[in-house]
């Protein structure tokens, strides 16, 4: 067994379930950065493992790494050593324009912030996703309006995204991110400045799209938040201090990875 | 940025077709009207076939009928020279103008040369009366205008030249040996020229050939009209094209600066760095061509109305920008905007997205300085702006650059206006102190002393008389001036050393002093009016009148040396407070129209174009200054923006947060400015004594752009930086708390 496959053994000993195929594998992750103040140890051999389908927690205190462990498996910053597989090919020696072509097709982002462009409309910006993915106009268009129907933004599809409250944004980044069904949803602390309404909105997108057979890794420090997911990561000065598999809860779909299943 | 490029763009392509018109303006006109080299008047009847067959000869125009006349437009008179044209012809063929040419529907229409109908103040469609030389007169209409490199000026060429229609010269010309021809050939080679002339006056009997001008000729006649001008243009559009460069730069990298974030997030989407940079270049040059584009047409429009204010846009080649020209300034900015783009926008394509999704201005610490600053109860808005004025670098380098070259030129044109002041109003200065110049005329000597004594607007009456003189192992030949007399001499103004008080001193030109490599303190001997006369040069003067090369000395130095002078002339230096056109009527009146009397050259007269060049090129400086100003704002919005939150929160008013971000902008300008204005003082002066130099009249001639102008004009770009910072700012402040604070 693989180091990867070993840590992903601990915690709550499920119900035995069909494993579903391995999305992404991270082995020995580890970033320095040089800043004016010194070096700085991000991550220090992280390994992690996201099958399809699955919905995976990260946490930790600020300053753990989680937003560059982020940014490292989504090819926003090269890693200084370490393995990503993703879909089986290896994907941490990509150049960035490599990198841009496997984002368009299988990662969609969503962060804390800045995720609009500004002079586009917001329903632009949905189908700009879904377009540079290969979507035709047509199914593009299509996806944007069901996407933001099923947000509630559809009155709001014209206007400009500075004139959206934050929520309304985060709701929007997230339909963005889902609009070019990607294999993998990477969420760094989406709900991180919203009120509990908005929170509760975003949070629901989520569920329904981990039950539409989403993969998802969400950093966050919202507990309710981790508390929807098929496992919690927890990170502590650049290492994994935690791996843990969460019960099934009525409610929560019951195996994690399994297509199909309907909320 | 359109408009940047734009404004750009037609400044340097006005100052393109300004420079071209300027210095050699007959050159193009031949070029363009496909001059004819030699210019033959024949008597009627001549048969001019036989000139074609001359060796040398490419192509014949004419033989054109001619006719001498008078036209009368209004209360003006002047004699003209009738040309039969009713076509266009292949060879000296006019530049139409205005209106159109000859048509046989239309006998009486007549078409003006250039000069000539501005004389007469005559537009297309005035009435003029053509009057023969035996009185038959005829009624004409002007259709059009046009200029030609045929002839010169008028009225440093007499006659003038008006196209006619054949059938006109027949009214007002009806006997026909009354008329001539004129002929006109074309060259291949324009150094045969004189050759080529010999040749055809001994082919067709120097009986029938009335009078002959070359081309050598007419472009005499037309150049030294404003080399000066020219070279001074030329000066000008280099610097200007720098600081063009500049600033279009800054506003292009700019752009970039402040769209790094976005270009991150669609990294993140999955746009590759290459598709980025690529977006990124097409969206800029599409404005540079935008704003080329509109530049050109701003400038096709401009030229016109500009070159009628231009004396020696009359002969320029035609009302466009040459379209030479146009393609080389117009692709030669949007090449800069690409450049300027590809480099930021290479670079931000480099850049992996997570460094730039969480955007941060450099960071710094709050220095001794300025925490001394706060604590000195400055108020805190201004230390907080100024600290941040050079967060950044490498823009504020630029910007600064972009501000101080506009500042450089600007207070060397305040300099190049003073200089045009001071000759102007104080021609004493540049050695004009003599305003007029009479000569004898009709009068004999006596009368003419006694009168210039007795009159009392004069301050001081100098004799004056100008002898010729051989220079040492040249061939041609120098001005020598008598000059009042040893003991009371012209009051020259002098740059170096002092003016002659003994028989055998003299002053000379820096020029002279070049051309016989001699220095002030040294002897000189030259034959003077038939003498030999050793002067002792003991000074240096500033002389614009004869073309330079000038040496001055008392009237009895020439006497004691043997030599007879010439009869005298006089120079008066009027008193104070007495106009020139005053002092003019008085002694014409005294003497009863018998003296000459006429005011001294003032080169500053034909240098009045240069004002309102002056002004259109602050207006450019301004427009360039303006675009670093704005770049520069837009940048320290996007990197300053979160901190007005932070700020607001520690308790600064809304109108402080302004304050700091007009400041920050102020001392950028404030520092260029002062760079600038440095620069320029250093470098004015110098540069017009550089000018004078090589165009005769010597060093000193410049004067330093007076402290209070050069201090106003700092002022002035300090606060009119401020001022366009006041916008963005007002609009920064104005934003609500939360969204300032909210992190999109």
């Amino acid at each position: 067994m693989t180091r990867a496959d070993a840590a992903c053994q601990g915690g709550w000993p499920g119900p035995a379930q069909p494993e579903a195929p391995v999305l992404m594998r991270a082995a020995g992750l580890t970033k320095v950065f040089q800043t004016g103040a010194g070096t700085v140890h991000a991550l220090r051999g992280v390994d992690l493992l996201i099958r399809r389908g699955e919905f995976v927690a990260v946490m930790g205190p600020s300053g753990s790494g989680k937003s560059t462990l982020l940014h490292v498996l989504g090819g926003l910053e090269p890693a200084t050593s370490g393995e990503i597989w993703l879909d089986g090919h290896r994907v941490d020696q990509l150049s960035q324009a490599r990198w841009a072509v496997v984002r368009r097709h299988h990662i969609g982002f969503v962060f804390q912030s800045f995720n609009l462009v500004s002079n586009m409309t917001v329903a632009d910006n949905v189908e700009l996703a879904a377009l540079i993915s290969g979507a035709t106009r047509r199914e593009a268009r299509a996806r944007q309006e069901e996407l933001l129907a099923g947000l509630r933004l559809t009155a709001k599809a014209r206007a400009a995204p500075a004139l959206l409250s934050g929520g309304e944004q985060q709701r929007v980044a997230l339909a963005r991110a889902l609009a070019s069904r990607p294999s993998l949803l990477l969420a760094d602390e989406p709900t991180g400045n919203l009120d509990s309404a908005n929170t509760a909105d975003v949070l629901r997108l989520l569920r329904k799209s981990h039950v539409q057979g989403q993969a998802i890794l969400l950093v966050t420090h919202d507990a309710r938040a981790a508390s929807m997911a098929d496992r919690v990561v927890n990170l502590f000065d650049g290492m994994i201090a935690d791996d843990a598999r969460l019960p099934p809860e009525p409610g929560r779909p019951a195996a994690a990875g399994i297509p199909g299943l309907r909320d | 940025m359109v408009l940047v490029v734009a404004g750009v763009v037609t400044s340097l392509l006005l100052s393109a077709t300004l420079l071209e018109a300027a210095t050699d303006p007959w050159r193009a006109l031949f070029a363009r009207t496909r001059g004819a080299d030699i210019w033959l008047q024949l008597t009627a009847g001549t048969d001019a076939r036989p000139l074609a067959d001359l060796g040398g000869v490419t192509g014949l125009a004419g033989p054109y009928q001619v006719a001498a006349a008078t036209v009368v437009s209004g209360p003006l008179a002047a004699p003209v020279r009738l040309w039969a044209m009713p076509g266009m012809p292949a060879i000296g063929r006019p530049l139409l103008r205005q209106g159109n040419w000859l048509t046989a529907a239309q006998p009486s229409g007549v078409v003006l040369e250039a000069s000539f109908a501005q004389a007469l103040h005559a537009r297309v469609g005035s009435a003029l009366v053509t009057e023969g030389l035996d009185g038959s007169s005829v009624r004409t209409t002007v259709v059009g205008i046009a200029a030609t490199s045929d002839q010169g000026l008028y009225p440093d060429q007499t006659p003038g030249l008006m196209w006619v229609m054949p059938s006109l010269i027949g009214w007002v010309e009806p006997v026909a040996k009354h008329t001539q021809e004129m002929v006109g050939l074309r060259l291949s080679s324009p150094a045969a020229t004189g050759f080529v002339l010999q040749e055809a006056i001994t082919r067709l009997g120097s009986n029938s050939v009335i009078s002959a001008s070359t081309w050598h000729d007419v472009k005499q006649s037309v150049d030294g009209e404003d080399p000066l001008l020219g070279l001074l243009l030329a000066l000008f559009g280099l610097v200007a094209l720098g600081g063009a460069v500049l600033a279009v730069s800054n506003a292009a990298s700019g752009r970039i600066l402040v769209q790094l974030q976005e270009l991150a997030m669609l990294k993140t989407l999955g746009f590759t760095p290459g598709q980025l940079v690529g977006m990124l270049i097409a969206e800029q040059a599409a404005l540079g061509l935008a704003g080329a584009g509109m530049g050109v047409a701003l400038s096709g429009l401009l030229t016109a109305p500009l070159m009628r204010y231009v004396p020696v846009g009359l002969l320029a080649a035609g009302t466009l920008p040459p379209a030479g020209w146009v393609v080389l300034i117009a692709g030669g900015t949007v090449m800069a905007v690409l450049l300027a783009t590809a480099v930021p926008g290479w670079r931000a394509g480099r850049v992996w997205p997570a460094d730039a999704i969480r955007p941060s201005a450099p960071g710094g610490r709050l220095s001794r300085f300025a925490r001394a600053a706060l604590m000195s109860r400055l108020p805190p808005a201004v230390v907080l702006g100024a600290r941040t004025s050079f967060t950044r670098r490498l823009p504020a380098a630029l910007t600064i650059g972009g501000l101080a070259l506009p500042m450089m030129m600007g207070t060397i044109g305040i300099g190049f206006w003073a200089t045009l002041d001071t000759m102007q109003r104080h021609p004493a200065e540049i050695g004009l102190a003599g305003a007029l110049s009479v000569r004898p005329g009709e009068l004999s000597e006596a009368q003419t002393s006694r009168i210039v004594a007795a009159d009392r607007e004069a301050a001081a009456v100098y004799p004056w008389v100008k002898v010729s003189a051989l220079l040492p192992g040249e061939t041609s030949a120098i001005t020598t001036i008598g000059a009042g007399t040893s003991a009371r001499p012209y009051p020259f103004h002098v740059a170096d050393g002092r003016l002659y008080h003994a028989p055998g001193e003299a002053v000379a030109t820096q020029s002279l002093l070049d051309a016989v490599h001699l220095q002030v303190g040294e002897y000189m001997r030259m034959p003077v009016g038939g003498v030999y006369v050793i002067f002792h040069i003991v000074g240096r003067i500033i002389e614009p009148e004869y073309g330079g090369q000038v040496i001055a000395y008392g009237i009895d130095t020439l006497t004691q040396a043997g030599a007879v002078p010439p009869p005298f002339s006089y120079r008066l230096v009027l008193r104070p407070g007495v106009s020139l056109a005053a002092a003019e009527a008085h002694l014409l009146r005294a003497s009863r129209s018998r003296l000459a009397v006429a005011p001294a050259a003032n080169p500053a007269a034909s240098l009045g174009i240069m004002r309102p060049m002056l002004a259109g090129l602050f207006a450019v400086l301004g427009l360039i200054a303006l675009t670093s100003v704005l770049t520069a704002a837009a940048v320290g919005l996007r990197d300053h923006l979160r901190d007005i939150g932070a700020l607001r929160a520690m308790g600064l008013t809304p109108r402080q947060i302004m304050i700091s971000f007009v400041t920050r902008v102020a001392v950028l300008a404030f520092v260029a400015a002062l760079a600038g204005a440095v620069c320029g003082l250093v470098l004015s002066a110098r540069l017009i004594d550089l000018v004078g130099q090589a165009y005769g009249i010597g060093a000193g001639l410049g004067s330093a752009p007076s402290a209070g102008a050069t201090l106003t004009a700092m002022a002035i770009a300090v606060v009119a930086a401020g001022l366009a910072a006041i916008v963005p700012a007002a609009r920064a402040t104005r934003t609500p708390i939360a969204t300032v604070l909210r992190p999109y």
